[in-house]
């Protein structure tokens, strides 16, 4: 698959830290990626500079086959909707109208039913809309775009539950009618799991996990029960925790679990829990996620 | 529709800061007005029309380039368009200028023997200069306050002062080799200066106008949202 983003040997430094070091990755076209990581960790330089507004200090960035910063051929085909995007002083209407003259397949039905959605009115200013209301009118304008390549940044900031089940649901839709690429950057990893095709986790500036999300569904399971029986499941195996109190524990085992690893678990009176994405984005951000074999990462 | 027509419509989208030119000429006329029936002078107060498209030009830029990114518009576009708004306000406004003068000379001063809208040397030559000049200095000042909003997003308001700082000292600077010099570029010959013309002088801004585009062209080249 041709990837619609590739990202080679990229570095972002400032003068006092390096926010970005050594990035490599390719999100192939038509795919929802997660882009997930802790506070600071780069997610948000790494979105600026595909959309062109940051530069790289070294590294090559091609989005749909070339350089995106200052090209319009390039630009004109991404959306990115940021968390702390800025206003002009204009109405909620103002700013969609806007954006209609500059995205070739904006679609203005779908923006005036999502603003109806999120319940944002389209002649409110913006700077008197809630912090929620402008992540609604951020992704309004990310999904009316209909962009080849949209980047959302936290897109759903000071949302509710309601809304953001909205946002999940009016993106899976558009997405299924109108295939596109979407890297989407959040914190609420397992409420948006089901969405991901791929995940790129991003520690202090490195990638330290870029994987197909159903390779990561299975590659660890939490087992926990009596001590004695724990330890002889686990033996021998990759571990990535352990814990114990008193005669029970509890550890994170590494791989798929055989037919009869869960009838020896079941014998032994074990609960087996495979890890959510969440729990193993945990797990690689502290550095103990084994690398994941090439040939189960995403293809370029 | 071309990326920068799509910059100065966007600009368009927020009209309130566009009205105010309509409203402020009548403003200061009138205020001009008031102050004619002692001196018959009141050019000075069209002044604050002129700088008006200096903090148009600032706001332009404050205001508007993240957003201006975020939909797509190069930094390139998002300048030249913004730009091209400011020389099509400067040229429609510079036309509003020339017809009023025009008026304000076939009524002697609208009854007052008062001078508005001719300014000794600068307008007060024929319709065509008078609009050429006007769209000129109007473009040279909505460029330049380009330049420091530009300056402004980048560096703050310390790099803004810095940036102030500097042309203080160029200013000081090129007024110390001219009289060093004894360049006699003002004088008093044909009652202009040093015999340069309006139409002279219009094309000097004209060429700094350039000047001051280049250069705001190489300061938003980098800037980041």
């Amino acid at each position: 698959m041709t990837p619609a983003i590739s990202v080679t040997g990229l570095a972002r430094k400032y003068r006092d830290h390096t926010a970005l070091d050594d990035i490599n990755i390719a999100v192939g076209a038509g795919t929802i990626t997660g882009l997930l990581g802790r506070n600071g960790a780069g997610k948000t330089t790494l979105l600026r500079i595909l959309a062109g507004q940051e530069f790289p200090s070294s590294g090559s960035v091609r989005v749909l086959g070339a350089p995106p910063a200052e090209n319009e051929d390039v630009l004109r085909r991404l959306v990115f909707v940021r968390e702390d995007q800025a206003y002009p002083d204009i109405k909620a209407g103002q700013a969609l109208r806007a954006a209609s003259w500059f995205y070739p397949s904006w679609d203005s039905a779908l923006a005036s039913s999502l603003l109806d959605d999120f319940g944002v009115r389209a002649n409110r200013r913006i700077k008197q809309l809630s912090r929620g209301q402008r992540s609604a009118l951020g992704i309004t304008i990310g999904l009316a775009a209909r962009a080849e390549v949209t980047l959302f940044d936290e897109p759903y900031a000071g949302l509710d539950a309601v809304a953001r089940q909205i946002f999940y649901n009016r993106l899976l839709a558009d997405f299924a009618e109108f295939p596109r690429t979407v890297l989407l950057s959040t914190h609420l990893i397992d409420e948006a799991a089901a969405l991901f095709e791929g995940v790129i986790v991003i520690d202090r500036g490195r990638v330290v996990l870029d994987a197909a999300a159903d390779v990561l569904r299975g590659v660890a399971t939490r087992v926990s029960g009596p001590g004695l029986a724990v330890d002889a499941l686990a033996e021998g195996r990759p571990v990535w925790e352990r814990r114990r109190l008193g005669s029970q524990a509890s550890v994170v085992m590494v791989g798929p679990l055989s037919p009869d690893d869960r009838a020896q678990a079941r014998s032994s009176g074990l609960d087996l829990t495979p890890l959510s994405l969440q729990q193993i984005v945990v797990q690689a951000a502290a550095g103990v996620l084994a690398p994941v074999p090439e040939t189960e990462r995403t293809s370029a | 529709m071309n990326t920068w027509v799509k910059v100065a419509r966007y600009h368009l989208v927020r009209p309130a800061s566009y009205l105010t030119l309509p409203l402020l000429l009548p403003f200061a006329f009138a205020v001009g007005a008031v102050t004619a029936r002692h001196s018959h002078e009141a050019a000075g107060y069209l002044l604050s029309f002129f700088l008006y498209f200096a903090i148009l030009g600032v706001q332009t830029i404050g205001r508007s380039l993240p957003f201006g990114l975020t939909l797509g518009a190069s930094r390139r576009s998002f300048y030249f368009g913004t730009a091209l708004l400011g020389m099509a306000l400067a040229l429609v406004s510079g036309l509003v200028l020339t017809a009023l003068q025009a008026i304000e000379r076939a009524t002697g001063g609208w009854g007052l023997s008062m001078r508005f809208f001719r300014v000794t040397y600068l307008l007060n030559g024929p319709w065509y200069v008078t609009w050429l000049t006007s769209f000129v200095g109007l473009s040279a000042l909505f460029v330049y306050g380009m330049w420091y909003g530009i300056v402004n997003h980048r560096w703050g308001p310390l790099g803004t002062l810095a940036f102030i700082a500097a042309q203080v000292l160029v200013v000081v600077a090129g007024a110390r080799v001219v009289s060093f010099e004894h360049w006699h570029v003002f004088s008093s010959a044909r009652g202009s200066s040093a015999g340069l013309t309006a139409l002279g002088l219009t094309g000097i801004v004209a060429a700094l106008t350039v000047l001051l585009l280049a250069s705001g062209h190489a300061t938003i080249r980098r800037a980041t949202v």
